[in-house]
């Protein structure tokens, strides 16, 4: 699929400041797993991607990073065409071959058909952006590992429940993994393959 | 554009910076994995904090304040000159008061006063491979991380505890992070190895020449390797800070004549001008850290 | 009275100062232009653009001149104004047998096809101080026809290479097997290396290395220390043309042209259980008339495949990790030279810790002699 012109939207107005605070936001999830930001320094982002995806985006990929989009947002000839034209990054057709994985949180393919890295390269692994339908610090889940004092909590709307079990089973892994981004509408959060997840547990139940 | 005409924002260009931020996050998410990274080269020497200066290039903003320390001190010539190098090329504020930086770059020292939340450590690392001594292959090292097999450095120790009664790296020492990689904290005291564990900053490490970054996120588990017999012990002094009077700052000594007399005097130069401004004072009270100027 | 040593930033801007005079020499002097440095002293420009990875005689010269002649710190120099050079595109890759031969040497056959090109060279020079050029005198220039001659061969047909003409009668090792494609080489400026390295990036790595490290390496891999008894099978210099094929256009442009000079080794094999004995080569390339690199490149290139020819790996010369990680000079000269850098942290931890061995030790001697006088 070629560029649309008409499709197009501005990237960041100021670049290189945009991209360091929007890695500094992404660091700050990275190493805070659960830990919910709000960026703002896009005003529109393509039809199809979430505000924080769209800056996510603009931020860390080009043309060394391989990207996988899930089939609606390959099918989006904006979302296309922006990412040509604004990130250069070439996309591929098998999720395993992808630096990045961008996908809608009902079109997510199976954890087992990312790539997670090996034992001596462990870095070598699939970075998913998932867009949520909603993202809080409600109970949820309760998270701890590196990065968390004592637990955290987070929700993660739409996400499927094989999919739920498959990525709190994949710790097991470690250091093999699969770190992921959370986005909704300009917030996001992140989880890195250490974060160990719970179902919460109401304070009745633990007793 | 930064101050310095020609160049991008701190130096590197954005692509440059975009591949170093990519390594970065996948080391965080991997703490104190060695992530390979294409390094570049940097106007300064390798071994010189070309490691930590890319890192510090790729995560500084205009927002940001930064301190830059050598052996602790601000004004060692290194410190001062990679301080002017940000100064320059990014245009940003810099401060010698560990409590108001918001990037910490530093070489060899883990400041005295606790770190906070969202403050970034940068080390420079000469050699981030902690087998290196034992095993000099960098195909070999790999391995002996992927299987977590450190039985090596547990000898080599051991070693130090038959002949000497107890361990003998006083440096540079070993630690575990998040009980699964052992990492080489960068030639810092063991003094400061305690400081690493749980603390509520984020630690990046670059190492430069050997192109690799590692990380420990905020409130991360880091422990210095020891036996149950011959625990992790830090440095300690029978003396105190000659010019503000402290009993738990890692020291340098100075000697001040002659005839080899000695005082000892807090490495962390901020650290020590604070407690003197708490009005701390030391045994050698007419002390003052006035000027004076080296002329080469 | 103890004072703290504090004015750092003077005392840097002073030592600059100072290296500027320095540099300057004697003011009753003419100063060297850049000019100059390029044209008079090309060989050493060369070096700097070798390991400096970028060709421009010009700036090479002048990171020559603002480094005061030292070759390690322009190499520096130059490499720190690359790294922030945007990438416009790769070039198709070089046709060196289309080269325009200036001096061609082959230790294999007495004659061949194009013939044996002397050239200029400081082979067969007695080397005897010539003090007429002391006297600021001129040196003796090239005769005309030796001109003359020099440029109708430039000009002259392209001539086969002389390891082509070995490949014709199956004696030595294909450069790649039949039927693969050319491969793209991958970056190391760009990308870091991974053990074990593919030839090009071995190749890539030698290339940017120190001249003196290579040149060593090589000799010993000749003296013993190594299994390498080679024939050089051909030396040449001459320019070549660089064509880029752009992203528009979809076909190659010429953008320049670059003086090189190429080495082909010949080294002995004896065969392996899935190779016929044969010749296998070793490659060497340069910037400008820089022979002494190219072959000491072409020698440890050679010396680094043992492994991917079955040969036993015994020597530092065959290690790829031992030569490959040591070669630069920029990296080497910074990790020794930043010994210079205070280290005070380190050593007062070395200096407790001595302290208390010679403790421990002492009073672990003065209760053994008293134990042993209370048994007496």
């Amino acid at each position: 699929m070629a560029v649309s012109s008409h499709e197009l939207i501005a990237g960041f107005a100021d670049p290189v400041q945009a991209s360091q605070q929007v890695f500094r936001a992404a660091l700050k999830v990275m190493s805070e797993p659960g830990t919910l930001v709000e960026i703002d320094y896009a005003e529109t982002a393509p039809k199809g991607l979430d505000l924080s995806t769209w800056q996510l985006a603009l931020s860390l990929l080009d043309p060394n990073t391989r990207v996988w989009l899930s089939p609606t947002l390959a099918a989006n000839d904006a979302v296309i065409s922006n990412l040509r034209f604004h990130c250069q990054c070439p996309l591929v057709d098998n999720p395993f071959d992808a630096d990045f994985v961008i996908a809608w949180h009902s079109e997510l393919p199976l954890l087992a058909e990312l790539n997670w890295g090996t034992a001596e390269y462990p870095d070598r692994s699939t970075t998913l952006i998932v867009q949520v339908p909603a993202l809080s610090d409600e109970p949820d889940w309760t998270l701890s590992g590196p990065g968390i004092e004592h637990t955290r909590s987070l929700y993660v709307a739409g996400l499927s429940e094989p999919f739920r079990s498959d990525l709190t089973r994949s710790r097991q892994r470690f250091p093999l993994g699969i770190d992921t981004f959370w986005c909704c509408d300009n917030r996001m959060a992140a989880l890195p393959r250490t974060t160990q997840i719970e179902p919460f547990k109401k304070a009745e139940e633990a007793c | 554009m930064s101050t310095a005409t020609g160049y991008n924002f701190a130096y590197l260009d954005e692509q440059s910076k975009r591949m170093i931020r990519r390594a970065i996050l996948k080391g965080v998410a991997i703490p104190g994995y060695q992530v390979p990274f294409g390094g570049r080269e940097m106007p300064l020497p390798h071994g010189w904090g070309t490691g930590g200066m890319q890192v510090t290039a790729s995560v500084i903003g205009e927002a940001d304040k930064l301190k830059v320390i050598d052996q602790g001190a601000d004004d060692t010539t290194n410190a001062v000159s990679i301080r002017r190098f940000f100064a320059h090329t990014a245009g940003v504020e810099t401060t010698e008061q560990t409590a108001e930086a918001t990037l910490i770059q530093t070489r060899h020292r883990i400041p005295e006063r606790p770190l906070q939340a969202d403050q970034i450590l940068i080390y420079q690392v000469p050699i981030p491979e902690p087998l290196r001594f034992i095993e000099p292959r960098e195909s070999e090292t790999r391995k002996m991380h992927a299987l977590s097999e450190y039985g090596a450095m547990q000898v080599k120790l051991y070693e130090d505890v038959a002949r000497f009664g107890h361990i003998a790296t006083s440096y540079d020492y070993p630690v575990m992070v998040n009980n699964r990689y052992m990492m080489d904290p960068s030639p810092i005291p063991k003094f400061d190895n305690p400081k690493m564990s749980m603390m509520p900053a984020l630690q990046l490490f670059g190492a430069g020449f050997e192109k690799r970054i590692y990380a420990v996120p905020p409130f991360t588990q880091v422990e210095s390797l020891d036996f149950d017999d011959h625990p992790f012990e830090v440095q300690s002094w029978d003396e105190a800070c000659a010019i503000c009077g402290s009993d738990h700052s890692f020291l340098d000594e100075v000697i001040t004549d002659d005839n080899g007399s000695k005082m000892f005097v807090c490495s962390d130069t901020d650290y020590c001008r604070e407690r003197v401004d708490q009005g701390f004072v030391g045994t050698a009270a007419d002390l003052s850290t006035s000027e004076q100027e080296t002329e080469q | 009275m103890y004072v703290a040593v504090k004015g750092g930033e003077k005392a840097i801007d002073n030592a600059h100062a100072l290296m500027r005079t320095q540099r300057r020499g004697d003011s009753a002097i003419a100063e060297l232009s850049v000019d100059q440095i390029r044209q008079q002293l090309p060989l050493a420009v060369d070096r700097v653009m070798n390991e400096g990875s970028v060709y421009d005689p010009e700036l090479a010269a002048l990171a020559l001149k603002q480094a005061s002649g030292d070759a390690v710190e322009a190499i520096f120099l130059l490499r720190a104004y690359r790294t922030t050079l945007p990438r416009f595109g790769y070039s198709e890759p070089l046709d060196t047998e289309q080269m325009q031969i200036e001096r061609r040497i082959s230790g294999t056959f007495k004659d061949l096809p194009g013939g044996q090109i002397l050239g200029s060279t400081y082979d067969y020079t007695h080397r005897l101080l010539d003090f007429s050029l002391l006297a600021a005198g001129e040196a003796e220039m090239a005769p005309e026809e030796a001109n003359a001659l020099s440029e109708a061969l430039a000009a002259g047909n392209s001539c086969p290479r002389v390891l082509e003409l070995l490949n014709k009668e199956g004696l030595i090792e294909q450069s790649r097997e039949s039927g693969l494609d050319d491969q793209v080489p991958r970056d190391l400026t760009r990308e870091p290396v991974n053990y074990p390295a593919e030839r090009a990036v071995r190749l890539q790595n030698l290339i940017r290395g120190d001249e003196g490290f290579l040149l060593s390496l090589s000799y010993a891999s000749m003296r013993g220390y190594g299994d390498s008894h080679p024939f050089s099978g051909e030396m040449r210099t001459g320019r070549v043309s660089v064509e880029l094929v752009p992203e528009e256009l979809g076909f190659p442009i010429e953008v320049g042209e670059v003086l090189l000079t190429e080495s082909e080794m010949v080294n002995q094999f004896h065969g392996s259980k899935d190779l016929p004995p044969q010749f296998t080569r070793g490659y060497g390339i340069a910037f400008g008339r820089a022979e002494r690199k190219a072959m000491s490149v072409a020698l440890v290139e050679r010396a680094l495949r043992a492994e991917e020819l079955g040969e036993e790996v015994l020597y530092p010369t065959q290690d790829q990790e031992f030569v490959l990680s040591h070669t630069d000079c920029v990296s080497a000269n910074g990790f020794v030279s930043h010994l210079k850098l205070p280290h005070y942290v380190d050593f007062q931890s070395e200096l407790e810790m001595i302290r208390r061995l010679r403790n421990e030790q002492s009073q672990a001697t003065q209760s053994k002699t008293t134990n042993e006088e209370a048994d007496a």
